[in-house]
């Protein structure tokens, strides 16, 4: 399922985010500048845990997003069980070659 | 980036609230000594509650109560302290030291009624010259004895009122890159324009980072430009103390920067430090010296041509309340990441009834924290630039302390000299 794009027209924008799966959560307000950034990051972030599978918002559980370049990474601690690791996001697998 | 909901979670600090709760579990200095020496009583304001702090006539024990008398809610600020406790000026209903009434005058008749109101109440205690003070649930903690509050020397606390969350000062802590930049490159911009040599010690590259959870909360640590892991930057490091301190060394000063949550939207921050550089004469000091600093010129802009008044500018010009959704986080702020996992493990296990991290139950003389000695590999310079440009350069005792720290260098030099 492709992200919601700023580039989309607003009426392919609109049918791609309502594909997207609800969120709960209150969005910030409309007209904040990354308003739209947010609300995209939001809907993506994990929701569960990778060991446990328990839901991070129910069991008092955390994801924190930080930006390497492109790829998004969430530090994630979960309430349940307490793991504690990233979930890496990215477009494209890349490598980087050590000297040798 | 985090929701509405996950940032209302970690900066609200008033009763009831997740986090209002974990720092409940927590000591607090609130006033300090100097403020008894004329009235028995202070309001203070505390996680969004107001409480009144008091001290006896004659024993000098000090009490903390909710400001308003569970009887028709005037301050009992403005009451009669005595010996067991304190009496509210408006009827005379009188409280003991754990909340307990004591006395109704004008329903002698009916003890039951007495027995059944109850206030709220803490536990007070002096450290270091301040009053710290815990509003939490019973059994209450330990005081922790931080080094920095109990080791000789000669202590200096400058204070300010800031308005803004807690939170954002805390997260300050576990962003070591901030001072290459605001303390480095902006201040050397600031001394190019404006006429003034900035310090150099804080222009040093970063290398490396890294935190480590310990016992206390996070240590922090640091390779700089032309350093190794060798240095204490790196091999000692400092700590955030969880949940709202920063221990900070060097040169021979060693420094508590204390944030204490007065509620949602307003900081008491303190920068405690204790002055013993080797080769230092002490003289005797009988209290702290205590001042406020400023942050503010005439026009209300923030003063920033000193570290502390850099970091109000960072910390305050983001608002009341930092609104996380907006935030845009890269890798140099895994640390900040780090803290908020360590927010939401700690209440989930407050909301167990697990006793939080740091908490310390039993009886000890002093806490020695990690800290670094030799800071940024400039220990004189260091010492000089923080007494001038920082807030101790609004201390009354300034140039007494820079007198104690040249006049150690002179006998080290001498007695390195002599060797």
């Amino acid at each position: 399922m492709p992200a919601p794009d700023e580039t989309l027209d607003s009426a392919e924008r609109a049918r791609v985010m309502a594909e997207l799966p609800p969120d709960p959560h209150r969005l910030p307000p409309k007209g904040e500048w990354f308003a739209g950034d947010a609300e995209r990051h939001l809907l993506d972030r994990p929701k569960f845990c990778p060991m446990c599978a328990s839901d991070l918002a129910i069991d008092g559980g955390i994801a924190t997003e930080y930006w390497v370049g492109d790829t998004r990474n969430f530090m994630t601690w979960c309430g349940d069980c307490g793991w504690f690791g990233e979930v890496v996001r990215f477009d494209m697998v890349t490598i980087t070659e050590e000297e040798h | 980036m985090l929701t509405v909901e996950q940032n209302e979670e970690l900066t609200q600090v008033g009763p009831g609230t997740p986090m209002g709760e974990l720092l409940r579990r927590y000591w607090y200095p609130i006033a300090f000594e100097e403020d008894f020496d004329t009235v028995f009583t202070k309001t203070v304001r505390l996680l969004g509650e107001n409480w009144t702090l008091f001290k006896t006539p004659k024993s000098g024990r000090y009490g903390i109560v909710a400001e308003a008398c569970p009887h028709r809610r005037a301050s009992l600020t403005y009451g009669v302290v005595h010996e067991d406790g304190i009496r509210c000026g408006y009827h005379g209903w009188k409280w003991d030291f754990d909340g307990n009434c004591l006395e109704q005058p004008a329903e002698a008749d009916n003890q039951n009624f007495r027995d059944r109101v109850q206030h709220k109440a803490g536990k007070a205690e002096v450290m270091g010259g301040m009053v710290w003070v815990y509003v939490g649930p019973s059994p209450a903690p330990e005081l922790p004895r931080f080094d920095v509050f109990v080791m000789d020397g000669v202590k200096d606390c400058g204070y300010t009122t800031l308005p803004c969350n807690w939170l954002q000062i805390m997260e300050n802590s576990v962003d070591p890159h901030h001072v290459e930049w605001l303390h480095g490159q902006y201040f050397q911009f600031l001394g190019e324009t404006s006429g003034f040599d900035a310090p150099k010690a804080f222009q040093k590259k970063h290398m490396k980072t890294g935190f480590d959870e310990m016992e206390w909360g996070i240590l922090k640590r640091r390779v700089l430009e032309g350093g190794s892991e060798e240095n204490d930057d790196w091999k000692i490091g400092h700590p955030l103390v969880f949940p709202y301190n920063m221990r900070v060394g060097g040169a021979g000063i060693d420094q508590m920067q204390i944030r204490v949550p007065i509620d949602d939207t307003t900081t008491w921050k303190l920068f405690y430090s204790n002055h013993a550089p080797q080769g230092a004469d002490l003289p005797n000091q009988e209290r702290p010296v205590f001042y406020e600093y400023l942050w503010r010129d005439e026009e209300g802009r923030f003063i920033t041509d000193y570290i502390e008044g850099q970091d109000i500018m960072a910390w305050v010009s983001q608002g009341p309340v930092t609104d996380r959704t907006q935030e845009h986080l890269g890798r140099s702020d895994a640390g900040v990441a780090m803290l908020r996992k360590m927010f939401k493990e700690n209440m989930k296990k407050v909301s167990k009834g697990e006793d939080p991290l740091g908490t310390i139950r039993e009886p000890h003389d002093r806490i020695d924290l990690p800290c670094e000695k030799d800071k940024f590999g400039a220990e004189r310079e260091f010492a000089e630039a923080w007494i001038t440009g920082g807030s101790m350069r609004y201390s009354p005792i300034r140039q007494e302390l820079l007198d104690l720290h040249n006049n150690a260098w002179a006998n080290r030099e001498k007695a390195g000299a002599g060797a």
